[in-house]
């Protein structure tokens, strides 16, 4: 059996209580959500935090709620409150569409969002979702707080640019313009427990129904050190009037864009080709869901 | 140090003075002796660790038991009533769905919470639901197809 090493625990109820023990506590707490992350990494002695500090009693941590047109959505609110949340699935697809292929029905009751970010693996499912959505995250500190854009949260495997001290309170997502559509698509050896070989979310915004585009969002998991923009792909595709033939070249220019590694589940060489299917069934569906919905979705 | 929790369990109510590393699958089995609950793998991929929390099936192995303070547990014990089996227990017997039975606990508890919520599912609804529970002895047909025949009994 997997023993968790010792620690201290506690359970601030208010969000400056947790951020003064964080503070006080220097490098040595660690915050723990769902701990599906943490645990797993405790039991296997990657990680030792002589101290947790719990955010489950922190007040107004799990709302999903409106702001601006958009939504803002707890750092603390689980994976499945996400995946079916009736109001993330009619404003943002993308992100419920995530969401659901995350783990296991059982994983996903505990899995929060803000875990999902913060431990900034290069296969999370909701960071490409949520960077094509152009998410924001709210960082608290004792002393200071900032929102910054999800894209260019991550510096590298496991790293971002969260401090030891802060806490991730809320994912803020604008609301989308009109004539948006978009998809994520994850692959693995099988449905469910399954970290992505290779995944694709992709956004594209429409001038008119009819019309070209003029925005485009492409963001590849799995195959970079952390979520990456397919660059040359965006720019491929932004100005032109969507086809069949500019999907599959931006397709190809996205393979040209991402670094995969050879590891256990998957080559390089596979991972580049299904980059290539990915960047172009999600731009197909991203496309048609563009031209059909009349408001903004993404 | 070690902390007070109070919480319910099969309708019973507890209080347990518990360290911060011991996990809840930990404190079921040898604090309240339920030996029912199971524990594979240790790390969320197996789900012989299954329990109902607040109405959610999760693996209790990676849940604190200080994280369950204040909480409300079923657990495979608490699934009968009295003598009486729960029809998805009854189905599992009679329909060969259990064969080693290390897995059987938190099958039960997947299957029952996927009932409560969706009392008619698809096949298709019935696997996605058992997808967290692994099963190495009965390629996993007689278990969907138990959890089927379940679900018409409970219709009637
Ligand atoms: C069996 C299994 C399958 C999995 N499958 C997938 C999968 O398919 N896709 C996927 O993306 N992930 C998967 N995961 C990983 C994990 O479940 C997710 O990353 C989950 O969202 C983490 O959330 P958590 O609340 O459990 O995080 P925790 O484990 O509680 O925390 C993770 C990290 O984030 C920090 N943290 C958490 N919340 C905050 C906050 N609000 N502010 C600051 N820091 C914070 C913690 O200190 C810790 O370092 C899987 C895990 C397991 C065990
Ligand atoms: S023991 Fe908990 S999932 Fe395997
Ligand atoms: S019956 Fe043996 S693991 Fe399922």
């Amino acid at each position: 059996m997997l023993l968790l090493p010792k620690f201290d625990y506690e359970e601030p109820k208010s969000l400056p209580e947790a951020l003064a023990m964080l503070s006080e506590l220097k490098g040595n707490g660690k915050v723990i959500a769902g701990g599906t992350d943490l645990l797993v990494n405790m039991k296997k002695g990657t990680v030792k935090p002589a101290f947790l500090v719990s955010l489950r009693k922190v007040e107004g941590l799990r709302e999903i709620g409106g702001e601006n047109g958009g939504l803002a959505i707890g750092s603390h609110a689980t994976v499945s409150e996400i995946a079916d949340s009736d109001r993330v699935g009619s404003m943002f697809p993308v992100l419920a569409r995530s969401a659901s292929c995350l783990g296991s029905p059982l994983i996903r009751n505990r899995a929060t969002i803000g875990g999902n970010i913060v431990t900034a693996r290069p296969a999370a499912d909701l960071p490409p979702a949520l960077i094509v959505l152009g998410a924001y995250v709210e960082l608290k500190g004792k002393d200071a707080n900032r929102t910054i854009p999800l894209d260019g949260f991550f510096t590298g495997p496991g790293t971002s640019v969260i401090e030891s001290g802060e806490v991730l309170t809320r994912i803020i997502l604008p609301s989308a313009p009109p004539f948006t559509g978009g998809d994520y698509i994850k692959i693995g050896h099988r449905a469910a427990l399954e970290i992505a070989i290779a995944a694709a979310a992709s956004r594209l915004t429409l001038d008119k129904p009819d019309g070209v585009i003029v925005d485009a969002r492409v963001v590849l998991s799995a195959v970079a050190p952390t979520a990456i923009h397919a660059a040359s792909a965006e720019k491929a595709l932004i100005g032109q009037r969507p086809s069949e033939e500019l999907f599959a070249k931006a397709a190809a220019l996205a393979e040209g864009d991402c670094s995969p590694i050879t590891d256990m589940r998957g080559g390089a060489e596979y991972r580049r080709d299904m980059v290539n299917t990915l960047v172009k069934r999600t731009l197909l569906k991203a496309f048609n869901d563009a031209r059909d919905m009349k408001g903004g979705n993404a | 140090m070690k902390k007070l929790i109070t919480f319910t369990v099969n309708e019973m109510g507890y209080e347990v003075a518990v360290a911060p590393n011991k996990t809840l699958t930990q404190v079921l089995r040898d604090d309240l002796d339920l030996l029912g609950t199971k524990e594979g793998c240790g790390v969320g991929d197996c789900g012989a660790c299954t329990v109902i929390m607040d109405g959610k099936p999760v693996n209790s192995c990676l849940v604190l038991a200080v994280q369950a303070d204040g909480s409300t547990i079923k657990t495979i014990e608490g699934v009968a009533r009295g003598d009486s089996l729960h029809p998805v227990q009854e189905t599992f017997v009679e329909m060969g769905a259990i064969q080693c039975g290390f897995c059987t606990p938190g099958m039960v508890l997947s299957a029952t919470s996927l009932l409560e919520k969706n009392p008619h599912p698809t096949e298709h609804e019935v696997r996605e639901a058992l997808s967290g529970n692994l099963c190495r002895c009965t390629g996993y047909q007689k278990i969907v197809e138990a959890v089927q025949e379940a679900s018409r009994r409970m219709k009637g």
